[in-house]
């Protein structure tokens, strides 16, 4: 298969949205104040205090602003900024973050979907072993504007792994990623990959058994997609969306996804089974 | 039911899925999905149609007898009515 690059704007467009300072930070946002452990989206503004010493505002075309108190743990600062902040400078911006983590394989992405703990990061980082690269961890940036295709912006967060999954998918330690956080930043196996690309598929991870692979339609599609609620939600309070509009936009989005579930029983003795599996069908899927 | 049947349009938002027709309550947030007969009864509801007029419509498409379909017929109707989605002047 030809694989050509995507030249799209959204990238350096995030990056430089996503520039930050440090300075003082709002603590009301379209006149609403917003307390500690709070944040809130209003059109081309968001604000979040996180409750642990951080505040982060962000403006459309003006940038982040930090305010840290004293005592906050200075490692916290990247998962903000690249976490609620980024997937709302994402949405401001007109792209839809979505939680999932993903590979790319032959020019598309398989993006893996499912609540915390689902196991997302651990099967992307496994697949590297099989030499798929990462595309993202946690969160896929879409662009939904194309009527024929969804495109995938690359990952802007690096692999986050608990001990216990850095050693099953071979992935390499590198620093403890906060002192609450028992997790270490890790580079994959199968290297990372930094370009647009068309999604190839999502995949909502579920535990069961036997492991298998069934295809998601018609109006379940839809539900999935809705369940994202988070990100739909701030997707939809960026354009100030009512039910109606936002419906068409995720019924929309549906028709051009191809969707399946992954059951999988989660046993570590399976582990290796079923990431070799997962890879076979990835790799199935690309000569189809 | 003497009345022609039509639907509350302010009370959802419908839409296709790779042939599978879906309604949203806008005042809940919840999905419809209309498959099967309910896919097929859900077009005739048109404003001109009784519910005479419907279940002579689907005996003729299903080649069946009214009455034995008398029953699925009511029972969608009332979930239609039951989301709010019909129209009871």
């Amino acid at each position: 298969m030809s694989v050509s690059a995507i030249n799209h704007p959204g990238p350096a467009l995030l990056a430089r949205e996503a520039t930050a300072r440090y300075g003082p930070v709002p603590r009301a946002l379209g006149g609403k104040p917003i307390g500690p452990g709070a944040m809130l989206l209003n059109e081309d503004s968001f604000l979040l205090h996180s409750g642990t010493g951080y505040g982060l505002f962000y403006r459309q075309g003006e940038g982040v602003t930090i305010e840290r108190d004293p005592a906050a743990d200075p490692a916290e600062e990247e998962l903000w900024l690249n976490g609620s902040v980024y997937a709302a400078i994402a949405a401001i911006n007109g792209f839809l973050p979505f939680h999932a983590s993903a590979v790319a394989w032959q020019g598309r992405v398989h993006a893996f979907s499912g609540p915390s703990g689902a196991g997302k990061s651990t099967l992307v980082a496994a697949l590297g072993g099989h030499g798929l690269p990462l595309f993202c961890d946690d969160t896929l940036v879409l662009d939904v504007s194309k009527p024929d295709q969804v495109l995938c912006l690359p990952g802007h967060k690096r692999l986050k792994l608990a001990p216990d999954a850095l050693a099953l998918t071979g992935a390499s330690a590198q620093e403890r990623v906060a002192a609450v956080v028992d997790k270490h930043y890790a580079k994959p196996a199968g290297g990372t990959l930094q370009e647009v690309l068309p999604l190839a598929e999502l995949v909502f991870l579920e535990d069961g058994a036997p492991p298998g692979f069934a295809r998601i339609e018609g109006a379940r599609k839809i539900a999935r997609l809705n369940d994202d609620h988070y990100t739909h939600d701030l997707f939809a309070a960026a354009r100030d969306e009512d039910n109606a509009v936002r419906f068409a936009r995720i019924a929309g989005i549906a028709s051009r996804i191809a969707m399946q579930r992954l059951v999988r029983p989660r046993d570590l003795a399976c582990f290796a089974e079923v990431t070799a599996q997962v890879a076979g069908h990835i790799k199935e899927s690309a000569l189809s | 039911m003497t009345a022609p049947l039509a639907k509350r349009t302010a009370a959802f938002s419908e839409t296709t899925v790779e042939g599978e027709i879906v309604l949203l309550n806008l005042a809940e947030g919840t999905f419809f999905s209309l498959t099967g007969t309910a896919a097929a009864i859900w077009p005739l509801i048109d404003g001109t149609r009784t519910r005479t007029a419907l279940l002579d419509e689907l005996a003729r498409r299903y080649g069946d007898e009214p009455g034995a379909i008398a029953a699925d017929l009511d029972a969608f109707l009332a979930q239609l009515s039951t989301a709010g989605f019909l129209d009871h002047g």
